[in-house]
């Protein structure tokens, strides 16, 4: 069999084409690397520029329906001054609890704070500044100030680390739920990632009585991450009388886009 | 100078990945503006020239180093689509509203 000049060449472009790219594979951590750090400086404030700009035309359909959503938090706003009248009271039992038990952030997990670089063009990961240097290690819980998960650790470079958000299509991780009005329910579910920042709650049974609001908290089951961090609220249940199991919708408690720091819980 | 053009092309595409990782992404994931760079690229340029295909592969690159899978995925895919346009579309459909460059 003989090879025409042209076949020759095209089969060592070929060849040169998968050398190149199982090299940069083995070495794919190093050259991640090495990419991240020359582009962070342009990232970090593009990334911010890019928040303000989305806010910027966030308030744009706001504006529009402000005279509505004007009221419904004139309406809101005085039930929650009724709520509050009503936790005042339990205000000074919380305090001496708080102290008692030294609830705080610090207190609770040893933490590492990062700052989020860019985002995956495809999937639910993001990318931050902190990496192996700084302790990090695959699989540990990445939260907000404000206690509300955000992902986990998926990998971790020198400098930097790819976090997979709880809305990815592969997270999935066993939750509690709580609702302001009841005692704490003896409820759990699985709460499931649906891409595009999108979570729902899965696997709970159809007996059980979950309502619109409910609070979602994660559970140590499971051993992913560690119990009571906020996860969102409950939006829209799902449930036929075909399937055993019931669904809802999850509102998550923070939007990705307005996270600039976020901390890596390393241990807890 | 052709070199300069070609690292001028390469820092372009660079930038645009950086661009659609942390600026477009605010907007939502919609628009992969490599991809379209590469299908209009593609489709303008003459058949028998392979630039196309050089910035689909460069294009593939910088997609998967912002992105989180294996390195080479986005580089074969996009080569593919720069060829196939390149073999079928160009070769066998002709659009008089796209000159040549």
């Amino acid at each position: 069999m003989k090879f025409s000049q042209k076949t020759f060449k095209t089969l060592i472009v070929i060849l040169v084409i998968v050398v190149v790219i199982f090299i940069l594979n083995i070495f794919s951590k190093n050259v991640r690397n090495f990419f991240y750090s020359v582009s962070a400086p342009i990232q970090k404030p593009l990334w911010k520029i890019g928040n303000s700009v989305s806010d910027f035309l966030g308030v744009i359909p706001w504006i529009k329906n402000s005279k509505q959503e004007f009221e419904e938090l004139k309406n809101e706003n005085q039930e929650l001054l009724v709520k509050i009248a009503e936790l005042e009271g339990f205000k000074d039992d919380i305090e001496s609890l708080k102290n008692a038990l030294q609830i705080g952030l610090e207190k609770d997990f040893k933490l590492v704070m990062a700052e989020i670089i860019s985002k995956d063009i495809s999937d639910d990961y993001i990318l931050i500044d902190k990496g192996s240097n700084s302790g990090v290690l695959e699989n540990m819980p990445v939260i907000t100030e404000q206690k509300v998960i955000l992902g986990k650790i998926s990998k971790v470079f020198k400098n930097y680390s790819k976090v997979m958000l709880i809305s990815n299509k592969e997270s999935s991780f066993d939750v509690n739920l709580f609702n302001i009005n009841d005692e704490k329910k003896d409820i759990s579910g699985i709460v499931k990632g649906r891409e595009n920042f999108n979570i729902f709650l899965d696997l709970v049974p159809r007996d059980k009585d979950i309502k619109q609001g409910d609070v979602i908290f994660t559970s140590k089951l499971g051993g992913i991450f560690p119990e009571n961090l906020l996860v969102g609220e409950i939006t829209e249940i799902k449930k036929n009388d075909i399937e055993s199991l019931q669904e809802a919708e999850i509102k998550p408690a923070i939007d990705i886009k307005e996270v600039n720091n976020l901390f890596i819980i390393t241990q807890y | 100078m052709k070199s300069i053009k070609i690292l001028l092309i390469i820092l372009f595409i660079y930038f645009l990945a950086v661009l659609q990782t942390t600026f477009f992404v605010h907007f939502g994931d919609f628009f992969n503006f490599i991809l379209i760079l590469v299908i209009i690229w593609n489709l303008i340029e003459e058949s028998k020239k392979i630039s196309g295909i050089l910035i689909a592969g460069i294009g593939g690159f910088f997609l998967d180093i912002f992105s989180n899978g294996l390195i080479g995925f986005n580089i074969l895919l996009l080569i593919a689509i720069s060829i196939f346009i390149k073999l079928v579309f160009v070769k066998y459909v002709r659009l008089p509203i796209l000159g040549k460059i």
